[in-house]
């Protein structure tokens, strides 16, 4: 018996709400506490003796498990994407939290514009790694500007003329006069392990794994 | 509110250069008790590694590139420092990794001495980036290379030996993980799959998605999918690898992985063992078994080796297992000794005390100054005991 518990690292927001009856179904449920917004509690047990539960941020989720701090995490495939940690094992798409991840500009500029002749272009977006490597796949150089959130704004007042982001039904897009010109890729959120875990506590997580895409087989039948 | 015992704020740092003290990315000062430490972890490896006929070779840290690169793949090469030398004119690189060197020695200088050859080395590498888990960019790498033995007694010795090494140290918890790394290539050659596939296929056994990897497979769909359930704890996995289909020209990998893990369950059958037939990452260069090391609890890997061809890519290349340990991965993972304990010398004390006293097992700190304070200096310099009056007269505690 291993005396250091398992940590499942869930992101807070908007994947929480899907995953927490993912987790119902499997019969993993957290202490009263984790469903108070009052508490101010970080780490969480659970029913299970020897799993506990950290809520932190989506982005990081990821890094959390790459580094060992937690041994399983739900992070969706666009945070996985971005960092493209190699400590990090997907192996399940959990079929939640989907959605894309887009390049976007405003409507009056989509009939103007002449993507071939791009050489460089300024895009704001919460994940650089992503947007340089799309654009540089098409001989493109992005000069990309982090931000956190409130990307819809940066077109409107001028900061850059597109931005990288998660779409998922486009009303934001639509409410800010952006339109979506390319789908990066589709987004959902996976189950994540750590390398090392799964190697030295290979019966717990493999258990574990199991019991998730069971979950996710019945669901999706 | 404010709390008191929280102290204010210092001034926000100023853009000015750098400390003096301020090193280059990725680059430590070792100081005391851990430099001490990690090279006395460094002997007890290579000790052991000798008494298993393990010789020591010492190369160069820089050579020519040609030569330090030579049957690399490029991710090697990525992870070079390159230098011109001012005598030659020619570009020299600083080593990334010290088992080419060894294969190049075994294979050129040492051509001549009879097979299988067994050689250890200890030194440290330099490369371009750290790892996500080990920012370090210079680290100390233990070794052995076993040349010219292409079997499955061979491997197992040299995994066997890097477990004894590393329990010798105290390390706990000691997992081994097994792959053949040329499986999934050799598949993808025998069913003619197209690159682009390949590597979209890689990319989803890399992530251990199953489900990712069957869609793209198209063939080999259901052999994957087999492979990837076979990963895990041994006894398991072995059962159901041994119950896979695989095609004839991939049986003997299969064989040699079953060997191999057979063998280890045997002779080493505290350390946990689990396989994983369809690892790749970091094993580009190996045509066998390979495999990696690591402990509960211990962030990333602590070595990992494997078969591969030493020396030349053409003509003499001799088949070969070897195994690298990291120590800065290592060294957490080693329970720190206890400190040695301090005998305080005043000045004037003969020199024969301070050898009687080393014999005894103490170390001694010999005063400089006939005119100090005697027992102040020695507490200051965190002495347990002085010698005083022809006796070792222990200090009381301090308060």
């Amino acid at each position: 018996m291993d005396p250091r518990p398992l940590v499942l690292a869930l992101p807070k927001g908007r994947i929480l709400d899907e995953v927490m009856p993912v987790l119902a179904r499997i019969g993993i449920v957290p202490e009263p506490d984790f469903e108070r917004d009052s508490s101010r509690k970080l780490r969480f047990s659970t029913n299970i003796p020897g799993l506990e539960i950290i809520r932190v941020r989506s982005f990081d989720v990821a890094t959390f498990v790459a580094f060992g701090a937690a041994e399983l995490g739900v992070a969706g495939s666009d945070v996985l994407m971005e960092f493209n940690y190699s400590e990090l094992y997907s192996p399940l798409d959990l079929g939640i939290g989907r959605c894309h991840i887009s390049v976007a500009e405003p409507a009056a500029l989509v009939d103007a514009d002449a993507p071939q002749q791009w050489s460089h272009v300024r895009v704001a977006t919460k994940y650089p790694e992503i947007t340089k490597a799309y654009f540089a796949a098409r001989g493109v150089q992005a000069e990309c500007v982090k931000l956190n959130g409130a990307l819809e704004l940066a077109p409107t007042l001028g900061l850059c003329e597109r931005i990288v982001d998660l779409v998922s039904t486009g009303a934001t897009l639509r409410a800010n006069g952006l339109v979506e010109v390319a789908r990066i890729a589709d987004v959902s959120s996976r189950l994540i392990v750590n390398r090392t875990a799964l190697k030295t506590r290979s019966d717990e997580l493999t258990a574990w794994i199991d019991r998730f895409a069971e979950v996710t087989r019945a669901r999706a039948a | 509110m404010s709390n008191a015992s929280v102290p204010p704020a210092p001034a926000p740092p100023s853009l000015a250069p750098s400390a003096p003290t301020l090193l280059p990315t990725g680059l430590r000062d070792a100081l005391p008790p851990e430099a001490e430490h990690q090279a006395a972890c460094v002997v007890a490896l290579l000790r052991g590694f000798a008494d298993e006929g393990y010789e020591r070779v010492e190369p160069p840290l820089v050579e020519f590139e040609e030569s330090l690169l030579a049957d690399a793949d490029s991710s090697v090469a990525r992870q070079t420092f390159r230098l011109m030398d001012p005598v030659s004119q020619r570009m020299m690189g600083v080593r990334p990794d010290m088992t080419i060197q060894v294969a190049r020695i075994a294979t050129s200088r040492l051509a001549h001495r009879p097979r299988p050859l067994r050689l250890a080395y200890a030194g440290d590498v330099l490369r371009v980036k750290g790892s996500q888990l080990q920012p370090q960019r210079q680290f100390t790498q233990v070794g052995v290379e076993l040349i010219g033995a292409a079997s499955v007694s061979a491997d197992v010795e040299v995994i066997r030996c890097a477990l004894e090494g590393l329990s010798g140290l105290g390390v706990a918890g000691l997992t081994v993980d097994l792959t053949v790394a040329a499986l999934v290539p050799n598949l993808f050659d025998l069913y003619a799959l197209p690159a682009g596939q390949r590597q979209a296929v890689r990319a989803a056994l890399d992530r251990k998605d199953a489900a990712a990897a069957a869609a793209q497979a198209g063939p080999l769909a259901d052999l994957l999918t087999g492979l990837l359930a076979a990963t895990g704890p041994a006894r398991a996995a072995l059962m159901l690898l041994t119950s896979l289909d695989l095609p004839d020209a991939v049986q003997p990998l299969r064989q040699d992985l079953a060997d191999v893990a057979t063998a280890l369950l045997q002779q080493v059958p505290q350390v946990g063992l689990t396989i994983d037939p369809i690892e790749g990452r970091g094993f580009e260069y190996h045509t066998g078994v390979g495999f990696t090391l690591f402990a509960r609890n211990v962030r990333g890997e602590l070595g990992r080796g494997g078969r591969y061809q030493a020396g030349p890519q053409q003509g003499q290349a001799e088949a070969s297992t070897g195994v690298t340990l990291y120590m800065d991965a290592i060294l957490p993972a080693v329970p720190a000794p206890p400190p040695r304990q301090r005998l305080y010398l005043p000045a004037g004390t003969p020199v024969e005390v301070g050898r009687s006293a080393r014999a005894e097992g103490w170390v001694t700190i010999a005063g400089l100054d006939p005119l100090e304070a005697v027992d102040e200096t020695a507490t200051r310099l965190n002495c347990r005991a002085i010698f005083r009056g022809g006796h070792i007269i222990e200090l009381k505690e301090r308060a």
